[in-house]
Parts: structure tokens; sequence; C-alpha cells
């Protein structure tokens, strides 16, 4: 934010500045491409012939013109391309006229002239399908342009209906159905981590669509782009050179029928700044509490000590209930470009988004099931149940400014970016734990539950593009910077234990729990740098391109998780179950009563760790054509990675013999990953294509540890990859994967196309979190190599108007992609050993088994509706994925599969006014009010509930205007 | 940890080693140039009475070293090595043996060849106190008079015996989760802790005031610490080879992970094959203000048995304050005798996994959990089930509500129970039997409780407070004296349930 306030008074003057300069005359813009490739004509000649003037593009296919108001005939040419000449360009005074991608095709015989109107809609979907026919490798993508349309405001809601992309919890992306581990998540080509510490992709809902210009989801690698990735890499590519003016501002509410307005939704007092999306210090870590000895009535500290610091801690444990609000969401968007230094360009843009929402779910569920022991009993048993009431409160604030420069040969762009995203959530549940279940006791528990989550990301980028001799020889180099911080600042948990004769709820530490209060902290540094290299020449009369460059990154992360029990010095007061009884003056410890807080957090902190990762690569591509009809991609790249880890386990902390890593390298490897894609022209606009690569998966920082992390919201232990523990040796290693794609396409008309793709993947040591067997009465998970597996997949994609049945219904078209998957792993012998313990009678346990993430099938559809003349946009859009094993089983414990979430939204988008000034779009999602679950599956047996929840119903309105 | 600690971390070390720098420049001139010999004077020490110290002496002699001698208050001392004759600098060990706790010094005289002498002494803090941070991996002995800090979760690895003698205290440092200090007996090591009637073996909070003195002169009690005050550290875990019923059963033999100990220690796997086997012996011990939280649901009981086998001796144990169980066990076949648990956090007695072994002699005063909780197998193994026998319930105190929790597949025979201290709430009972009690009524292998004693409150019925049909084995008492079932109280005269007269109070 900072940032911004720097070059507001710069951007501003920019702006005052290029309004008047040219107010007597009009502007004409455009972008001249090549039809074939996309890809943009240097030097084309644009010419008008009434004024004896003219232009030629520059490097990036642009041009500009400044003309009286008047009606011009543009005539483009160049050479060994079609001339064009369009029509009718209208030029108005003090107004930025702006034709857009115009197309030359590559003339073949010669050279008759074509002439279009200017009143040919340029959408640069177009574009992104060109490209991606044009590509050498498998791609997809979305474009801005798509944005409006399907009505989506965040980033993972557009991916949503990109072929073989689906999108977990609204957040995470996975394309093709592989799980987490298996797809890379990049801004503007360079890294960016995570923000969740369990998981490898970013939550890419914090972009809002009015930052991004495309997104691009690269299915099958290339030298240029990083190694670890299997699924695909997503691309977010910030918006840039503004081609015309902009100042929009926009405006959506979202209203929730069973979510808002609600007067039961459950809140708790913050800070003042949580509709800004942080925290300003009321959930802040009380003094000294971080230090490894705490005041406490054993700990030396006077009674007056004690009472301090136990004040210290914000009393508030349990919500209130209030009436929320809708969502609603604004945001602003300013740019544009102008001329200094005679033909120099500068450009800028800054964009503001704020995003508000409520959600509120009256029936959230969550179960840990169990198998029976006896192989003739089917039915799951419950240990715990939990349901209840759970209220969420979040905040997006975004704000991201950019400038380009560009001169006749080179580009140069500096972009600053900051999201701040803060999520307040409370719940109340009613715990049902069964003694029924082995190792369980049997209780009843009245539970309240605060949370806070706080993220950001600031990015910082400078790019350079330099061109040599007339664009053959490319120079593209980029170093950015990227922090990101996540911090869960006092999750508090307040359990009841009930009483069952009518008596008052009391805490048990055998059954519900004492209250309990965390910290958890999240930091990341990311440098990248990047250098591309291409060279334009001709191999065998036909063009090609040599690429090769390098980059280097370096991260460095770190993560503290601090935990505080409460305990009572002797008897508990008398409670009656409202959470704000409990921390009152006369309850605590050295004010007459016995309430203390005990710090679980030894010095120094198995719950805590700091990684670091150096990793260097170089790589050189080709790419050329044996003969005009295939073109051949060649590269090799090589990564030299290193991860060190400073880490200890809970034996060391204590000061005993246990493993300490301070700095030391757990992971060291040269790799080199080959890669090749043949695309072969069957006819016009249809192409064949093969690809080979190899990729890696590489264990997270926390996997390659000792750490211990006792997760304070799922309540699972999480132990790092390097103990041995039973049959595990302790040497967790990558994964290595080979991947093999086939994929046949045809281009038909204006963004119509149909693609078929067939997909192999092996795995050798994929990594899977496998449950401890051992450890029955708590959960725990340990990162392991599993046995080798093997991924099968078919993918189809659609796109087509339905002006081929009928001309009156040319403006409604389909939109379908469906990816379906099998895959096999390995189990483990101990897996095996356990599964087949757990083995009922009529049941038949395998050695193999679906892998954890891969889900078997996804179809993202849509049936929309599109006429550009009228300025209407509408559709349907439907996405599913299939049934999907997301925690592994065995033993005591069944399979928790991921239920299909059918998702059916409308959206319907308007331009209004004859200049299409502004717009108004209508939203309905999840149409057919489907659940999210995630269900147990035993043998023989009902599912039973991992967890549900109910979003409902949503109708939202949205406004635009475009000044 | 955080990457901004980091720089200010690089700043300051920065800073420090320029004054580091310009400090030593100060320094450097005194002592090389003298004539006379030079003894530096060590950093204090801290010892333990009978504990050998080495303390080293940094010596200087320019003049070349002929003798030194050393003289020791406190304590005895030798000199275990010294320079070679004629040296010119060097260092002289000397071992320091404390005999009472104070203060220690260790005086050492130096003379070199012209005769020319200089001294120093060493101070060395004796307490009886000895902190325990490792495991044990050979056979230990913990001493009488002494005070054992358990710096964490101590294991007496498989191989190793641990002797504690009669008297002797242990304390566990304060903490919870991972932080959560215990004694954890391996499988196949030996715990040989026998206390005596007059001497019992003491396990407690450091915060616990208690000293060997006062278990001398009779005070088992502590002085400073009330008999509710739990979760102060962990608990006492012993575990063997015998036959436990879990889920994870391998070809031959289950055996699983203790709870409360992560998986990473696989010191914390129990259950075998081996009936008979033996972990040791652990008579006379009191465990007191234990039972630290480890995560949700997983806390350490006072005295956990998991897996143990009859071959070991476990007799006359007092459970008081755990924040868990007071004791449980985890399949295994041991018998266990005369057993006191007062003021337990959860449940008093508590089984699991196909336990075999036989339970006599219970006073259970004041739980705040059941008094009983009582499972069976969880895998496919199972045992011909346990028994406990005589046993003395005081219900009221700390909130429980049930005096038996059964479920069907509870593979328990009681016999010969005394229930009193029963409450009423609000004009219904405040204590019943669990509502699976039907269910395991209903087995099929013949598990059954019989002949239960219990004092009734005015107003309300036998059929009240034991539900579900176990009223049929009962029969109402006017009050303790009259009480011809339930355990022999007079065996607990070493529990400070008896010293502070607790059980007096509520006519035990």
């Amino acid at each position: 934010m900072k940032m911004i306030k720097k070059f507001l008074p710069i951007l501003l003057l920019a702006c005052s500045f290029s309004l008047n300069a040219f107010a007597q005359k009009g502007t004409l813009r455009g972008t001249i491409i090549d039809d074939e490739t996309a890809e943009p004509i240097f030097g084309a000649t644009i010419y008008i012939q009434s004024e004896g003037t003219g232009t030629t593009s520059d490097f990036d296919g642009k041009f500009e013109l400044q003309l009286d108001s008047g009606e011009y005939t543009l005539r483009i040419s160049y050479i060994s391309y079609q001339t064009i000449e369009i029509e009718d360009v209208e030029i108005d005074e003090g107004e930025i006229t702006n034709l857009g991608n115009i197309r030359l095709n590559p003339a073949i015989t010669e050279l008759e002239g074509v002439v279009v109107t200017s009143s040919r809609v340029t959408i640069s979907e177009a574009a992104i399908m060109t490209a991606k026919m044009n590509s050498a490798n498998v791609i997809d993508g979305i474009s801005a342009e798509a944005f409006s349309k399907i009505g989506v405001s965040d980033a993972a809601e557009a991916l949503k209906n990109v072929t073989g992309v689906s999108v977990e919890g609204g957040k995470y992306v996975y394309v093709r159905g592989l799980g987490d581990r298996y797809t890379q998540t990049m801004l503007n080509s360079v890294e960016i981590p995570s923000l969740d510490p369990d998981r490898n992709s970013l939550q890419i809902d914090i972009f809002p669509t009015n930052l991004i210009n495309n997104m691009v989801i690269t299915k099958t690698a290339v030298a240029e782009m990083p190694a670890n990735f299997t699924g695909g890499i997503v691309d977010i590519e910030t918006i840039d050179f503004p081609e015309e003016p902009i100042y929009d501002f926009s405006m959506s509410f979202d209203y929730n029928p069973d979510m808002h307005f609600n007067s039961d939704f459950l809140t708790y007092d913050g800070s003042n700044t949580d509709f800004l999306g942080f925290d300003s210090g009321a959930r802040e870590l009380p003094e000294g509490a971080g230090n490894s000895d705490i005041p406490s009535p054993i700990s030396g500290n006077s009674s007056q000590e004690v009472y301090d610091f136990v004040n210290g801690f914000n009393p508030t444990l349990g919500p209130y209930t209030a009436t929320n609000f809708a969502n609603y969401s604004a945001s602003f968007t300013l740019g544009n470009q102008y001329n200094v230094f005679d033909d120099k360009k500068l450009g800028y843009i800054m964009s503001l988004t704020y995003k508000s929402s409520s959600n509120h779910y009256s029936n959230y569920q969550l179960g840990e099931y169990q198998n029976q022991p006896d192989p003739t009993a089917y039915d799951l048993i419950y240990a715990t149940r939990q349901n209840g009431t759970l209220s969420e409160q979040s905040v997006l604030l975004g704000g991201l400014t950019g400038i380009a420069f560009k001169t006749d040969n080179s580009k140069y762009k500096l972009t600053a970016m900051h999201l701040q995203n803060g999520e307040s959530t409370a719940g109340n549940f009613f715990i049902d734990n069964s003694q029924d279940a082995p190792g369980q006791s049997g209780y009843t528990a009245d539970s309240y539950n605060l949370e806070y989550g706080q993220r950001s990301i600031t990015n910082l980028m400078l790019n350079g593009v330099n061109y040599f001799d007339n664009t053959n020889w490319e120079v593209n180099w980029r170093s950015a910077m990227t922090f990101s911080s996540m911090t869960d600042p006092d999750i508090r948990k307040t359990a009841y234990t009930l009483s069952l004769t009518g008596a008052n709820p009391r805490f048990n530490a055998g059954a519900g729990g004492f209250p309990s209060r965390i910290w958890r902290y999240m930091d990341e540094v990311n440098y990248a740098n990047r250098l591309d290299i291409t060279r334009e020449y001709d191999l065998l009369d036909m063009p090609a391109k040599l690429k090769f460059g390098g980059s280097y990154v370096y991260k460095e992360r770190d993560f503290e998780i601090l935990s505080f029990n409460m305990q009572f010095f002797g008897a508990q007061p008398t409670l009656e179950g409202n959470p704000s009884e409990i921390l009152v003056d006369e309850n605590i410890y050295g004010n007459g009563g016995t309430i203390y807080y005990q710090s679980g957090n030894p010095d120094p902190n198995p719950n805590a760790y700091n990684s670091n990762v150096n990793s260097y690569a170089a790589y050189v591509s080709n790419e050329f054509s044996l003969f005009e009809k295939l073109k051949i991609y060649v590269g090799l790249r090589a990564e030299q990675y290193t991860q060190r880890h400073t880490g200890r386990d809970a034996l060391f902390a204590q000061g005993g013999t246990g493993n300490n890593l301070d700095n030391e390298k757990v992971l060291d490897g040269l790799d080199l990953f080959p890669s090749t894609n043949l695309s072969y022209e069957l006819g016009e606009d249809q192409n064949l294509r093969l690809a080979y690569s190899r990729t890696i998966a590489r264990p997270s920082f926390k996997e390659l540890s000792f750490a211990q992390i006792l997760d304070p919201v799922s309540d699972r232990i999480f132990n790092g990859g390097l103990f041995a523990i039973g049959e595990w040796d302790g040497n967790l290693r990558e994964t290595y994967i080979n991947n093999i794609d086939l994929r046949w396409e045809k281009y038909m008309g204006l963004n119509e196309m149909f693609s078929a793709s067939l997909f192999y993947k092996s795995f050798q040591d994929p990594i899977e979190l496998v449950r401890i067997q051992v450890q029955q009465t708590s959960s725990e998970f340990q990162p392991r190599n599993v046995g080798d597996g093997e991924v099968y997949g078919a993918e189809f994609e659609i796109r087509k108007s339905l002006g081929f049945i009928s001309e009156s219904i040319r403006h409604f078209g389909i939109s379908t992609n469906v990816t379906l998957v099998r895959s096999v792993i390995d189990m483990t012998e101990q897996e095996f050993i356990a599964r087949n313990n757990g083995e009922k009678e009529g049941q038949n346990v395998d050695d193999t088994r679906d892998m954890a993430g891969q889900a078997p099938y996804i179809i993202n559809a849509g049936f929309t509706y599109d006429n550009a003349e009228a300025g209407l946009d509408a559709g349907f859009f439907y996405n599913v994925k299939g049934e999907t094993l997301t925690a592994v089983g065995g033993g005591l414990f069944p399979d928790v599969y991921s239920q299909p979430f059918h998702s059916l939204n409308f959206s319907l988008n308007k331009r209004l006014g004859e200049e299409g000034k502004s717009s108004v779009s209508l939203n309905v999602t999840n149409i057919l009010d489907d659940s999210r679950d995630e269900f147990y599956q035993g043998f023989n047996t009902a599912d039973q509930i991992f967890s549900s929840y109910n979003e409902h119903r949503s109708i939202s309105v949205g406004y635009k205007y475009s000044f | 940890m955080k990457l901004k600690d980091t720089l200010k971390y690089l700043a300051t070390i920065m800073l420090a080693s320029v004054l580091f720098i310009s400090c030593g420049d100060d320094n450097s001139n005194g002592a090389e140039q003298s004539e006379v010999p030079f003894v530096e004077t060590p950093a204090q020490s801290n010892g333990t009475v009978d504990e050998p110290v080495e303390i080293t002496f940094n010596i200087t002699v320019s003049g070349g070293y002929a003798s030194a001698s050393v003289t020791a208050e406190n304590g005895t001392a030798t000199i275990i090595s010294e320079p070679s004759v004629g040296a010119t600098s060097g260092t002289v060990v000397v071992e320091f043996i404390p005999t009472a706790i104070g203060s220690g010094t260790v005086e050492l005289e130096v003379t070199d060849s012209d005769g020319l002498t200089d001294d120093a002494t060493a101070i060395v803090n004796i307490s009886n106190t000895i902190v325990v941070t490792d495991n044990i991996t050979s056979d230990t002995i913990w001493k009488d008079g002494k005070t054992y800090v358990l710096g964490g979760r101590i294991t007496v690895e498989a191989g190793a015996t641990l002797e504690i003698e009669p008297g002797v205290i242990i304390k566990g440092e304060a903490g919870t989760g991972s932080n959560a200090s215990a004694l954890l007996v391996a499988r196949d090591a030996t715990l040989l802790a026998d206390g005596s009637p007059t001497q019992p073996i003491i396990f407690t909070s450091v915060a616990d005031e208690i000293t060997p003195e006062d278990v001398d002169a009779g005070n088992f009690g502590s002085p400073n610490l009330d008999a509710n005050i739990n979760g102060l550290w962990g608990g006492v875990i012993v575990l063997g080879n015998a036959p436990i019923s879990a889920s994870n059963e391998g070809t031959d033999i289950s055996e699983i992970q203790i709870e409360g100990i992560p998986s990473s220690d696989t010191n914390g796997l129990y259950g075998g094959n081996d009936p008979t086997d033996s972990s040791g012996s652990l008579t006379y011990i009191t465990i007191r203000h234990g039972g630290a939280n480890i995560g949700e649901g997983n806390e350490i009981n006072g005295l956990t048995l998991g897996g143990v086998g009859n071959g070991t001796v476990v007799e006359n144990i007092e459970i008081v304050a755990n924040q868990d169980d007071g004791v449980e066990f985890f399949g295994g076949t041991v018998n266990v005798t005369n057993v006191l648990v007062w003021n337990s956090g959860d449940d008093s007695i508590d089984s699991d996994q196909a336990w075999s072994g036989t339970l006599d002699n219970v006073v259970i005063v004041s739980p705040s959990g059941s008094a009983f909780e009582l499972d069976g197998p969880e895998g496919s193994f199972t045992s011909t089930g346990h028994t406990i026998q005589n046993t003395t319930v005081y219900m009221e105190g700390n909130g429980s509500e049930l005096m038996i929790d059964v479920d069907a597949n509870t593979d328990v025979n009681m016999n010969n129970l005394f229930f009193f201290g029963l409450g009423v709430n609000e004009g219904s009972p405040a204590h019943v039997i669990s509502d699976d009690y039907t269910d395991y009524a209903s087995n099929t292998n013949g598990y059954s409780i019989t002949n239960i004693e219990a004092v009734i409150p005015n107003g309300l019925t036998v059929a009240d407070y034991f539900t579900g049909g176990l009223d049929a084995e009962v029969t109402a008492v006017n009050d303790v004296a009259s009480a011809t079932v339930g355990a022999d109280a007079s065996v607990f005269g070493f529990t400070w349930a008896s010293v502070s007269g607790a059980l007096n109070d509520i006519g035990l």
C-alpha cells in the first residue's frame, strides 16, 4: 500500500497531462498480429491514403496515429503478408479509437488485398485460442474479456471453466484432477508461494479479476518453465499497458437468502481494522507469551505477575449473534499511455479492489468414523461427530500499480501489487464422542471456536524486454520479489463437557478438553530472477526459434506455532456454559481464582522451522520445422536445487538426544529435464500433437524436516518425513514423473474449436501423507514415498456456436470440456497389511488403489448466449469433479472421498447506452443448492460424513461504469 | 526466528563483535609478563551429593610446572590429571565429590620450579537435586535422599534397568504438549521402583516443595500444593510385550503406539506375545499433579500400563490429582493390588484392549470422570477378560457422574463393590451407570458385575442410581461402617490421602 501512495501523485499528474495533450485531434491505435501464430508483426506499414500519412508498427505490433475527426480508410501491409484495408474508421476529437488486434494472413500465392470494416469486434479470447493453436506445447487459458462474460469476480471462479481445471473449495486450482502437489502457481511467469502452510498451490481466489490480464494453464512442459509441475502451471498475468484510457468503476452486491441478513450469524469483537483485512492488535500475542517460561503459579512469578499475564490475553472466548450483511465489492481501475521523449511511450495502470463477504453455515457437520474390528460388522461407527453453526466474515483488499516504458526496441515494466485478506470465523458446535469406538471414552460437549486468518502477498516486479537485430533477438529479463505472510492470531477453542445428569457443564481434559488458544505464523520471501533469450532464424528455409536462458530463485520460509492451554490451579469455577463467564476477574489466579495459562512451547520450539531453497536453472530449446506441416520442439532444462532446513523434534527440544537440523542440506539435486513437443498440421486449422516431458515433484519445506506440528484446526499431528517410523526409513525423496500427451485439435470459426487428448503419467516414488497406523488415539500423519503410480486420462473440449444449425440461433453456443482419468498406485506393504487386517467378510482387499487427490473425472460445461451487437452475454455454466480419495485410510480408519459438487451457475451481462459505457450483470450461483460433502466409505455399508456444509443459492447484481 | 529478527540478530552480532574486539585489546596485557605462576579461577559449577564433579583449572607457569595441591570444603577433592613437570602452561583436573548440600569449595595451589606459587578457588553449588535430560540407556540407580527432575520425556530404553530406591522423589518439569515431562519405561526395559510403607517413592511436579526429609519425617503430602491441582507434568508410563487387542495387527503380534507419545518416538510402542513378560516391580509409589495434555483428548494418565505382562509386580499405588485417568490398562496381563485414586481429572480406573489381569483392593475418592471406564478388545484378539474386585468408591467432590461406564464389548467381571458419597442434583441422582450397561449385561461371554453395596441418599432408590437393571445386584446399606464388601483401606498408610486425613474424613 505504501507503493501506491508513493506513485499516486505521479500517476495523477500523468493522467491530467495525457487528457489534455491531444485534445484537438483523435488518436487511432491498433495491434498488428500474424493470423496464424498470433505473434505481433514488427514494421508493418499503416498508411492513410487520403491524408498521405502513416506509421509503422513497433515490436509489439502496436501503432498509433494522431488524426483529425473524420472517417478514414487504413491500408496495412507487410512483406509476404496479404495487404488489408480497413474502411470506415471513425476518429472523434479527443477520443481514442482502438482497432484492437488486426490479423494479417501470410500470403502464400499473392497478393490480393482484403477489405474489412472497422466494426469487426476483436475478442482477445480468440487471440488466446490462436496462441493455443500455435503454441509449441499444450496450453489452455482464459482472458480478462471472458471474466465479465461468465460473471466472475476472482481468479479461482474464472478458472473453473478452463479445460481440465477444477477448483477445490473455491480456492485451490487443480489441473487434470491431480492433487495439490502437482500444480504450480506463477505470477507474471515467476513462482509465487502458497499462503497455506499445508499446500503447494496458492489460494488464487485472492486475485480479483480486475487485476488480471489473462491466465494461462500450461499442461505439457517446456524447457523455459520450472520442472516442478505435473498437472499444470497456472500463470497469472496482471494487466499492463492499456491500449485506451481506462477509468472503470464497478460494484456488486451478492445476496444469499440462507446466509445473509441472518440474525443467527455468529461474530465476535475483533480489532478496529478488521474491515481492512488485518488485525491491529486485538488478537496479538500477549507480551512475554513467546518466552518458554511464562508466568504461572509454579513458575516462581508473583501471583500479581500471573494475574497480569493472564489478563494480557483477550478475554473473549465465545461468539455472540448479530445480523450480518450481504456480500459486496467495489473496484476502481485507471490507466493510460502517452508519448514522452518523441516517440517513446509511457503507460501506467492502477487498480484498487475491495470485497467483503459473509458466509453462514447453519448446519456444518464434521465426523470422525472408524471401522469395527469384527469382520462381520460392516457399519462404520463414529468416534466423534460435530455439528453446528459456522460463520465467516471475510475482507479482501487489493491494489496494483504499474508503469511501463517503451522505446523503439525495448520495453520496461515495473509493477507493485499488494493483496490483503482477513477472515474472521466463529463457530458453535455440539460434539458427540462415542465410547463404542475403540480408544474413545464417550462424552458430549458444547464447543465455541473463534479464529482469524490474515494473509497477504506483496509483489514487486521489474521486467525488461530488449530487441536486437530487427526483433530477431529478444532478451527478456525479470526480477521479482514476493513477500507473503500468513498469520492465524489467537485461534480460540473452548469446549464445555456436558453433564449426563443435568448438572453444570465443566472442562474435562479427558473429554471435551480444556480451553486452548493458538497463534500460527508463516512468512515467506521469494526472490526470482529470470532471463530468456530468443533468437528467431530460418532453418531449412522455415522459421525456427532458439531459446535459452536461466533462472535463479531463492525462497525462505519461517513457520511457528505457539499454543497455550488454560489450566486451573485447584478447582474450576462454577460454570453455566457461556464462554463470557470464564476469563472474568474473580476467576483468574492471583485474584482469588484458579485460572492460569500453561505454555505448550518449549525453547527451541519443535513446532517451528525455517527452510530455504536455492535453485538455479538453465535451459535451451529449439522450435523448428522438418517439413512444412511438422513443427518440432525440443528442449532441455537443468535444475540445481538445494533445500536447507532448521528445526528439531520434541526430544531435542526438551534437552535430550533428539534430532536437530541447523540449516542443514535436506535436498541437493542436479537434474535434467528433457521435453519435446511435435505438432503436425493435419489440415487447415487442425493439429495433431505429441509431447513427452520429464518433471519433478519435490517434498515441501516442512516435509523434509523433523518437525512435529500439531495442527490446531484439524487436531492432526504432522511428522516430518525424515523420522524413521516403523518400516519407513526416513529417506524422503523427490518424485520423478514421465508425461506423455497426445492431442488432436481442430479450430473452426471465431472462438470455435474441438479437441481431444490422451495423456499418461508415470510416477516414480510419489509422496502421500500417510496415516500412521500404530497411533490409534490421535491422528498422526507423515509424508512418505509410497509405491509407484500411474495416471491415464482423456480430455475433450468443444466450443461451438449453434449457428450451424440455424442462423437464427447463431448467438447461442456451447462450450464443454470433459476430463476422464484413471489412477493406480501400488500400496506400501504397511498399508496393504493394515487394509487386510480390516478386511470384512466378502471383501477382497487389493494391493493397488486410486492416487490420493486424483479426481476420476472433471466436467466443465457452458451454454452461452453471446450477442456482441446487442451488448448482451448470458450463460449457464456447470462444473463437477468426480468422487476423489482425499484421506487414505486403512485398518481402523476408513477412506475419505470428496463427493461430486454439482455447481450450476447462471450469468448475464448487458452493456447499456449507445456508447456501452456502463454495464450491468446478474449472477445466480449454486442453482442446484448442492452441498459440499466429504464422506467416509466402508465396505458394504452406508457412507458417513467427514465434513458437510451447504453454501446455498446466491444472487448477485453488478454495475460497471467506464468514464 | 522471524526474518526480521534474523536481521536484528546480525546487526547485534556485528555490534557485539566490534565491542568485543575493542575490549580484547584492553585486556591482553597483564598475564603474559608475570613471572609467578598463574591459576585461573574456574566458573562456578553445580554438583550433587555423592556425584563426582570434574573441575578444570587452566594454569600458566612461566618458571616451569613443578607440583599442585588441592584442598576442599563440603567434599573431597583429588587431582586426576596435571601437566608434565617443566610445562609452562596446561590444565589441572580435579575430581570433587560433594558430601553435603550448600556451597563447596576446591582450592588449587600450583608451585613452579622456583618454588613460586599461585592459587585459585573453584566454587561448587551442591544440591541433592539431579536434572535428568537424557534417556536411560544403561543400568542406573536413583538414590535415596535425592530428588530427580525429569527434564522432559525420559525413557528407560530397552535393555536398561532403572532402579529407584525407597524415599526418592522424582519431579517433572512443567509443560504441556510435546513439552510434557514423563517417565517412560519402554518394552524390554526394567523399572525397579520399590518403595516401602514408610519410604514411598513419590512422583510429583517441580512446583512441589516436598523434600526427601519430609518423606523421612512421614510427611508424604505436598507442603505447598493442594491435592486437586493437576496437569503440572506428564506421568509414569510402563510398556511391555504382553498381548493387546488393537487394530494394528501384524502377521503374529499386535503392537501400537501408546496414547500421549508421538509415533516418531518408537519407544512408545507396546504389545507383543509374551503374557508372562516382566517390566520390573512398582511398589509403594505415589504419583501426583500430572496428566499434562499432549494434544486434544490425548493426555497422560497417572500410571499407564500398556501391554504389561504378569511377570511385573504392581502393588500399593496412589494416584493423586491427575488431569487424565488415574490408572489406565491397555491390554496386557498384569495383576495389580492395592490402588488408591484421589481427585482424578478424568476416569479413575480405565481399561482397554482386552486387559486380562486382576485389579484387587481399590479405593477411589472423588473422581471427575467415571470411577470405572472399562472397555474391551479393539482388534480381533480377545482374552479371558479382566477382573476388578473389592473396591470402595466415594463419588462426590469433583462432579463425576458415572460410577461404572461399560460398553457392549467390555470384558470385565466386577464383584464386591461398595459405593458411597452419592449425590443428589435437584431431586435427581447425580451419579448413574452408563446407558450401555444393558448391552454389556447381555454379553454371551459370561461377564458380569455382581455383589454391590451402596449408601443411597434419602428420597431416592437403588434403581435411581444403579440404572439399566444393575439395581438387582445392589444392596443398600446405611453407612460406610455397615458395608460388608469393598476395599481394605488400612493398607493405604503410605498415601497422601491417608496422612492428610482425607480418607478419615469420609469414614475410611
